[in-house]
């Protein structure tokens, strides 16, 4: 390959692919550990009412659902967030990467491609990963922080299915990555806009709805 | 490094530590305590070309001044990172530099009699760190620690070559003067703004103690005294007018600094270090106990300064004093707060996750299941909560009393009391009797301390003017920036408070609130070095046995 010729990139899904607990583990842990017995049940019920969106899948629901997933932690101040962030990683996120994913990890590698995560978790939380596995990009939700405590927002823009076609373009602008030579592996229904815009999609242990697109777009699938 | 390098290294204008302390002698006291002994084990570091140090130690019972010294020189890690960068060559090096003296500050001229004069008449500064740092001492040792103390090492320094007097104060002698607190001191104006004849209040205060026999009375004369004048509690109240007293003096060119709650090594002479029971241990180890309501206001700010940036900046000022700069006089403050501000509400949450870090990998059902879960809180101290340590005080107390006034035996029936175990139900009622009472004793412990640091947690928010101070710093010479220079801007307080602060008092602190010991380094070189006896001054107790 020469210097010119435009780079590649492998887009992972963190949540399915790469680490097999749900965001909505993650937010349920930080709300569960606040400051305070009524604190906690006050942040725990509210990211419960994001479950049922969760259900319905983000294609249904689009941002609305990691808005309500974080929502229950307005007020919690940035070091709790860090410092649970980095509890939650040492305690259910290190070990919990894939098999099948350090494969594809150390393949994208070997091909020299740029290593892009992307996840609708909180940096708080998948910054570590990313830091393990190595990942050269990092594209998750941000809480928004103000004087130290998060107001319960995520910051612009919000990561969720959306991550797709235009989004794809401008990074793959941005960073002088051919969207045609570029890999995205993905696992849930939610993702099946990001691997519908990359020239080489793949599904790796996918639910029932991405299985099927799969399946009629004649992506390959990894089991594993 | 040779004498034009140093003027080299330090452009016009600049400060360098090591210029003005070459081939000076110092006289120090207090360097058993804390700060006194990483400031100096950092300068003989770092500007290794002064000439001599000599220090002033007491001997305490059991223990000569000579074998204080040299358990400090071989065992305090303190002295670690100077050990390290000398190795074989550090007994030679430090036995060279520094000279201990026997004294007795309480005394004038430190108990020194007639030697005090040749001592005295080649020491260029003196430098006072030694003090009573508790909050509600016995007030006849306060004054004689903190204010009869300075007064006697600011008369050596006086009779001294250099007349140059360094004196080590707090930032806390500000007492309910709290915004904005200027590096600053009038003489005769207190704290509430009352003025007053310093040397009229130590006569009054040293006749009212002279007439009280008991000690608490003593303390609440001197509670009553310090409360008028606007100090919070003895220590302040001592060390306030050690200052004032200080201030009216002609015969000394002083200065005064001022650290605030001098705490945890951030890197010299490594990271965590601490030594003693300081203001930060008995809150984290409350903290780390079932006592989950803390007393503070969240939001009011804890100013710390770690051990090593207070140690830096003090040489920053006594290289002033000695470089001969007129305006290095007066206060200066080594403070936190206002640049980089800390407040209770993160100290008390932090605290409680990294006590979390600390007890999940216990052992201890209670702690790893429980405690592990439990997070601080900080309280107003008017809202007592339905837990609050008041109120379980209260509780444990009457039912300690409910079951000392209704045994078993005497409110149930034979028939009941041997159904319900008899003599095991005995046993049992008694000894959750001696529960109760353990518990209330503790929670009086409890209640006293959080009582004799409300001032600070609680009722007030200082913010201390710390420009002085900063602005020698920027004027440090280059090379030495590395050293000496400091900013407590950068001080990550997340970082600090969780991987230096916690671990650090979990190691060096808090195993001495629990009753145990603290290790102490082995010593790297059995002292080889004779006792010898200085020919000039009798009592020199400069070599090991």
């Amino acid at each position: 390959m020469t210097d010119d010729a435009p780079r590649t990139a492998a887009f992972f899904r963190l949540e399915g692919v790469l680490l097999r607990r749900p965001t909505l583990a993650a937010a349920a842990y930080l709300a569960s550990n606040g400051q305070g017995v009524g604190e906690r049940v006050a942040r725990l019920g509210n990211v419960a009412l994001a479950a049922p969106l969760a259900l319905l899948g983000e294609l249904r629901v689009g941002a609305a659902q990691a808005r309500m997933t974080w929502m229950g932690l307005r007020g919690m101040s940035e070091d709790r967030l860090v410092l649970l962030g980095e509890e939650y990683f040492e305690e259910y996120l290190k070990d919990d990467v894939t098999d099948v994913g350090k494969e594809l990890l150390k393949q994208a590698r070997r091909d020299g491609r740029r290593v892009v995560l992307v996840s609708d978790n909180v940096d708080h939380v998948v910054g570590p990963v990313a830091d393990l596995l190595g990942a050269d990009d990092l594209i998750c939700n941000r809480l928004e922080l103000r004087h130290g405590k998060a107001t319960g927002r995520l910051e612009e823009p919000v990561i969720s299915g959306n991550v797709a076609g235009p989004w794809l373009r401008r990074f793959a602008g941005e960073h002088g990555v051919s969207v045609d030579g570029s890999w995205a592996y993905g696992a849930s229904g939610a993702d099946a806009l990001l691997l519908s815009a990359i020239g080489q999609p793949c599904a790796v242990n996918p639910d029932r709805q991405l299985r099927r697109l799969a399946k009629d777009h004649d992506w390959p699938v990894v089991d594993g | 490094m040779g004498h034009t390098t140093y003027l080299e290294a330090a452009g016009a204008g600049a400060l360098s530590v090591r210029r003005a302390v070459q081939g000076k002698r110092l006289l120090v006291t207090g360097v058993t305590g804390f700060l006194g002994k990483v400031w100096l084990a950092h300068l003989l570091q770092n500007a290794p070309d002064v000439a001599e140090v000599i220090v002033l130690i007491r001997p305490k019972k059991g223990e000569s001044a000579s074998a204080r010294l040299d358990r400090i020189i071989e065992r305090s890690p303190a002295f670690r990172a100077l050990r390290d960068a000398h190795g074989e060559g550090y007994e030679r090096f430090v036995r060279g530099k520094l000279r201990g003296v026997e004294a007795r500050l309480t005394q004038p001229l430190a108990g020194l009699g007639a030697d005090a004069a040749p001592l005295l008449a080649d020491i260029d500064a003196v430098v006072h760190f030694a003090g009573l740092t508790d909050f509600e001492p016995d007030p006849l040792m306060a004054l004689d620690a903190n204010v009869r103390g300075a007064r006697h090492a600011a008369d050596l320094a006086a009779l001294s070559r250099g007349r140059i007097y360094l004196h080590v104060s707090t930032a806390f002698v500000a007492g309910v003067d709290t915004d904005d607190v200027r590096e600053h001191i009038e003489r005769g104006l207190a704290p509430n703004g009352v003025r007053f004849s310093p040397e009229r209040e130590l006569q009054d205060l040293e006749a009212e103690l002279g007439r009280l026999e008991r000690k608490q009375d003593r303390i609440d004369a001197c509670m009553a005294r310090a409360q008028r004048l606007g100090w919070p509690n003895v220590y302040t109240y001592t060390k306030g007018l050690a200052e004032h007293l200080l201030e009216g003096r002609q015969d000394v060119r002083a200065a005064t600094f001022r650290p605030s709650i001098v705490e945890c090594a951030l890197s010299y002479p490594f990271t965590g270090w601490n030594e003693g029971v300081n203001t930060s241990g008995p809150i984290v180890w409350l903290l780390g106990t079932s006592f989950q309501r803390f007393p503070a206001r969240a939001e009011n700010v804890f100013d710390i300064a770690p051990v090593d940036t207070a140690a830096r900046r003090l040489s920053l000022v006594l290289a002033a004093q000695l470089a001969g700069e007129r305006d290095a006089v007066g206060v200066y403050t080594c403070a936190s707060g206002t640049v980089n501000p800390f407040t209770f509400g993160r100290a008390v949450e932090m605290t409680g996750l990294a006590q979390r870090r600390l007890h999940r990998g216990s052992g201890d059902r209670w702690r790893r299941n429980v405690v592990s879960r439990l997070d601080a809180v900080c309280f107003g101290v008017q809202d007592e909560q339905a837990f609050g340590h008041a109120r379980l005080r209260r509780l444990a107390r009457a039912t300690r009393s409910w079951l000392r006034e209704n045994p078993p035996k005497e409110q149930l029936s034979p028939r009941m009391h041997r159904k319900l175990g008899g003599r095991r139900l005995d046993d049992n009622v008694r000894s959750c009797s001696m529960k109760c009472r353990t518990a209330d004793r503790k929670l009086g412990q409890i209640d006293d301390m959080l009582r004799q640091y409300r001032p600070f947690i609680h009722d007030h928010d200082y913010r201390f003017r710390t420009e002085r101070l900063a602005a020698l710093s920027e004027r440090l010479a280059p090379g030495e920036r590395e050293a000496f220079a400091f900013d407590v801007a950068d001080i990550d307080w997340r970082h600090y408070w969780m991987d230096v602060e916690v671990p650090g008092l979990e190691t060096w602190s808090i195993p001495i609130l629990r009753g145990e010991k603290v290790p102490e380094d082995e010593p790297r070189v059995v002292a080889n070095a004779r006792r010898t006896r200085s020919p000039r001054y009798g009592r020199s107790v400069d070599a090991a046995e």
